[in-house]
This record gives C-alpha cells, structure tokens and sequence, in this order.
C-alpha cells in the first residue's frame, strides 16, 4: 500500500515547509495567547464596536471572556485556517502534478510499483504533513497557556476544536490532492487547488461581515467548522466535521481512482 | 510466443496525430529497430507498452500481459529509456541512483557499479546541473541496473558523444547476445543499422515497413566500388570514407538519410 522510499522521500521534501510554517504559527499563536487578559477584552470590545464588519469578518467576535473563546476569535478564524491551507496548496500540488508535469512520474511509473501504491504514498505524505501541523499548533497552544495563565484552558475542548480544525485541513488538502491527480498541467491544478479554497475563504469573509451577506455561508465548506459550536458542544457543529471528515475521504478516494485510471502523457 | 506484441493499436488524437493500426512483434533475444522522424508515433506506441496510456482499440502485450492492466508485473522485468529524461532535480545523480535501487527494493546485487565505469559517469553533481549527455548516461544507469529481461530504449544516445554512443551499442549486442529482448527506438538509421535484428519504420502514426536489416540496406544503401590508382590512395580514401579496402579497389556505400528512405516508401508524394 505504502511505498517507504518514496514516503520517506516526499516528508524529507515537506520538512522545511512544516519547519517555516511551524515557526510562523509558534510566533502568532504565542503572541495571541499572550495578549489574552479579561480586561483588554473591553479594549478589543471598542476596536469591534468601531468596526464591526472589519474584525467580524475575520471572524474577530466580542464577548470573548473566556481564553478558548478568546483563541477561537483570534486564532481559529483566520491564522490557524489559512496557514495549514497555504502547506496543503504548496504541498499537494508538488506530490502529483508536479511530477507528472515535468515528467519525473517516469521514474515512479517505470518501477514495479503499482500507480495506486504511488497515490496513496503520495497521499500519506500530504495527511502526515497536516496531522503534525495541527498537533504541533495543539500542544504549542497548551503549552503556552498553562505557561501564562495555569488551569484557564478548557483542554478538553481546546482538544475537540483542533480535531475538528484537522478534519477542515484534511477536506482542503483532499480538494487539492484530488486536483493534483485531475490535471497533467501544474497551472491548471494550482488554479483548482488554490482557487477553490481560496474562494472558498472570502466567501466565510463575505458571510462573516454581515447580515445581507449571510446566505453566502451556504455555499462555503468554511461553514461547516463551527469553532463556537464544538467548543459548547452543539451537535450541528459535530455533524458539520463529519461532513469534512467523510467529504475529505471522499476526494482523497477520487483523487487516487483518477490517477489509477489516467492516460498520462509521460 | 513474441516478448512484445503490439496488436492494430490505435490511438486517434485527431487532425492526424496518433498512432494507426499499428502491429509489432518482438521475440525473445531480438533486437527490433522502430524507425520514425519527430512526432511519427514512436513514443505513443511506447507509451502503450509502458502503460502510461490505455489502449482504445488494438492491444499491447508484454510477456503475454496486458501492458495496461498488469504494468507493475511487467515492470519487473522491463528496462526503460525515456525519449525525454526528466529525473529528481533537488538530488544527485548518487541519490537518485540509491532511491531508484530502493524504490524497487534491488538488493546490493546489481549492475550499477558496472553500468557507471562503463559509461564514465560522475555521480557527486545535482541533476539539475547536469548535462543533457550525463542525464543520458544517468538514465541508461537506471535502465539496466536490475539487469531486465526486456528493454524499452526510446532514442537511448540522443545527448551522448560518438565515443559513449559506440559503448552503448556494444552494450546492447552483449544484452542481445544474453538473449535480451530490446525494442530502441530511433530516428538515425545508423544507429538501428549497427544493433538491429529487423527494423520498423513508421510515419505519420501508421508502420510502413518492417523488414530486417539486410533489406532494407541493399534496398536502401547504394554502394559503389571505385579502383584508385595506388594501394596507398586506396587505403586513404577507404578512411576518409569509411570504405571497404581491397587492393586498389574501395567499396563505399553511399548512407541516406532518413527522410531520403521515406522518400522512397512515398514515392515522393509527400513532403517531409
């Protein structure tokens, strides 16, 4: 199922781009963190009232007095989404395309190597690359909690939000995986790959900012992330990353039968 | 049983690109020549037997499995040379060897040390940097260290210099001597002259001919013998033309070019 050469490959090339995007997310995440204090709220509280489209749309909401409500305003609306979606672009456009595009897949294909054994490995590399991008950015956000503000955290819930944050990046990256195994051409692929969930992005933005705009959150995966809605515990923000688990298997399925079945011109 | 076999393959990419009916046999330990100018179809056809593509219509067999279906068992014994090298650029040529031995789990037992002094190949430099004939020779490296049964060669010595080509071809008459199966493609008629059993020529995505070597030189390679006036000029014009010395008499043969052979099998209709 696994090739460990190429796995082995493929996360020696993910190394520095987890490394970079790594060090960006420890930088805001212990900046945010350190900035939580009851009674800045009242401060971040007026920036809202001043302009209330702006931080909402960035999913910057007022009334968050406890610290998990704080770092899902200011973490998990913006930060913590498009970081890890930046890697799944990068990295999911460089493990098929790319190899199909500059013709390298010769060298995978021209092995007694099954094509779907070069999919899935390919796959692994990009679910290993989001999986330990999330369960670095958990532990950094434990650790520097309880550094700066012991017993304050809900683990529990800090824990159940960032599983619902991997089921989010393991839908983006499926989307990308899958339009890296649909197009023999890099342009094309980045345009699918970086184009959907980029749209997909303003249009929580649009939806976030306000009222008239609020039918749009029907026509954005985003919605189904609900941060506040996994942290009380409602039962539609879990059936919402359900949703992104099973659509994340779906296109992740997709994308290894295409490959599999593809003429490829190499 | 034919090693490969190709059977009325098509593959239509319209506005008359793609292959066309076309039907090769290979047998085991034959070296079959596949003759084409630029865009003639070679690489589709290879591509087929590679099972990078699919056939539409027709099929392509190696060892009597389907090139599509069973590709990773195929695989196991087939060493390929792809028209356009396109390997890792990020590693050196050292690296890109130790993946390609362990991506298909070669034990220590392979020809990889031989193929490298015999090519004289410099393994320390990034393949980004190197050039087009040392990626050649990389992928020749990479083509026989499993030592196959079977070779798909597509233009194996575009890139090298006369002396590598003249070592490739040895190579390939020591393979065929083992009783290997080669297909090598081509578009210089030299090349597939010196190493091949029969040859095959195609154009415009349709085989035209196939015949062995013999005929299609006597058809196609006119040779004259002149008498000079001294064994001494003879010899020298016998090296200058690279002739056939006998005396006073030199046998030259007059080598055409390929397009020259097309010429003849369209009666000059078409233009090349």
């Amino acid at each position: 199922m696994l090739n460990m050469t190429l796995y082995k490959r493929e996360m020696k090339g993910s190394l520095k781009m987890l490394f970079v995007f790594a060090a960006i997310l420890s930088m805001y995440v212990t900046i945010i963190i350190r900035m939580y204090d009851p009674e800045m709220m009242a401060t971040l509280d007026s920036f809202y009232q001043a302009m209330p489209e702006l931080m909402a749309s960035v999913g910057m909401n007022t009334g968050a007095t406890s610290l998990i409500s704080f770092m899902i305003s200011y973490l998990y609306g913006f930060i913590l989404l498009i970081f890890p979606m930046a890697f799944c672009i990068l990295r999911g456009n460089g493990l098929i395309v790319r190899y199909v595009d500059r013709g390298s897949m010769v060298t995978l294909l021209a092995s007694p190597i099954k094509r779907r054994t070069v999919a899935i490995t390919q796959m692994s590399a990009l679910i290993s690359g989001i999986l330990l991008l999330t369960i670095y950015t958990a532990g950094l956000e434990m650790m520097i909690a309880e550094t700066n503000f012991p017993g304050e955290l809900a683990i529990a819930e800090l824990l159940k939000l960032n599983a619902s944050l991997l089921c989010l990046h393991l839908f983006i990256g499926g989307t990308c995986f899958l339009a890296s195994c649909i197009f023999s051409d890099t342009k094309y692929s980045i345009a699918l790959g970086a184009g959907i969930p980029a749209l997909m992005y303003i249009f929580q933005m649009l939806a976030n900012a306000g009222e008239k705009a609020d039918v749009i959150k029907y026509f954005t995966f985003f919605t189904l992330f609900d941060a506040n809605g996994i942290v009380a515990g409602e039962s539609s923000a879990v059936i919402g990353t359900l949703a992104l688990l099973m659509g994340a298997i779906i296109l992740y399925t997709t994308g290894v039968v295409v490959f599999c079945k593809k003429d490829l011109y190499i | 049983m034919s090693v490969i076999n190709v059977q009325n393959l098509t593959r239509d990419y319209g506005l008359g690109k793609g292959i066309f009916d076309v039907s090769i046999q290979v047998d085991k330990g034959e070296v079959f020549g596949f003759l084409g100018p630029n865009g003639a179809g070679k690489t589709t056809t290879i591509r087929h037997l590679m099972g990078f593509i699919k056939p539409r219509s027709g099929s392509a067999r190696i060892d009597g499995m389907d090139c599509w279906k069973k590709r990773d068992e195929i695989q196991k014994k087939l060493g390929y040379i792809p028209g356009e090298i396109s390997f890792f650029d990020d590693m050196t040529g050292k690296e890109f060897l130790k993946f390609v031995s362990d991506y298909r789990n070669l034990g220590k037992e392979n020809r990889m040390q031989e193929m490298l002094e015999r090519f004289e190949l410099d393994l320390s430099g990034k393949i980004k940097k190197m050039s087009k004939g040392m990626k050649q020779k990389l992928g020749i490296v990479s083509a026989f260290m499993h030592d196959p049964a079977i070779f798909i060669l597509d233009e194996p010595t575009s890139g090298l210099d006369p002396l590598m080509q003249n070592r490739f071809i040895e190579v390939i008459a020591e393979e065929k001597k083992k009783g290997k199966t080669i297909l090598l493609s081509s578009h210089m008629f030299e090349e597939v002259e010196r190493t091949c059993d029969r040859i095959g020529i195609i154009r415009s995505g349709k085989l035209v001919t196939v015949d062995s070597v013999e005929t299609l030189r006597e058809r196609h390679m006119h040779t004259y013998t002149v008498r000079l006036d001294s064994p001494h000029l003879a010899e020298d014009f016998a090296r200058d033309f690279e002739g056939k010395c006998n005396g006073n008499f030199v046998t030259v043969a007059a080598k055409q070019s390929l397009e020259t052979i097309f010429m003849n099998y369209y009666g000059g209709e078409e233009n090349a």
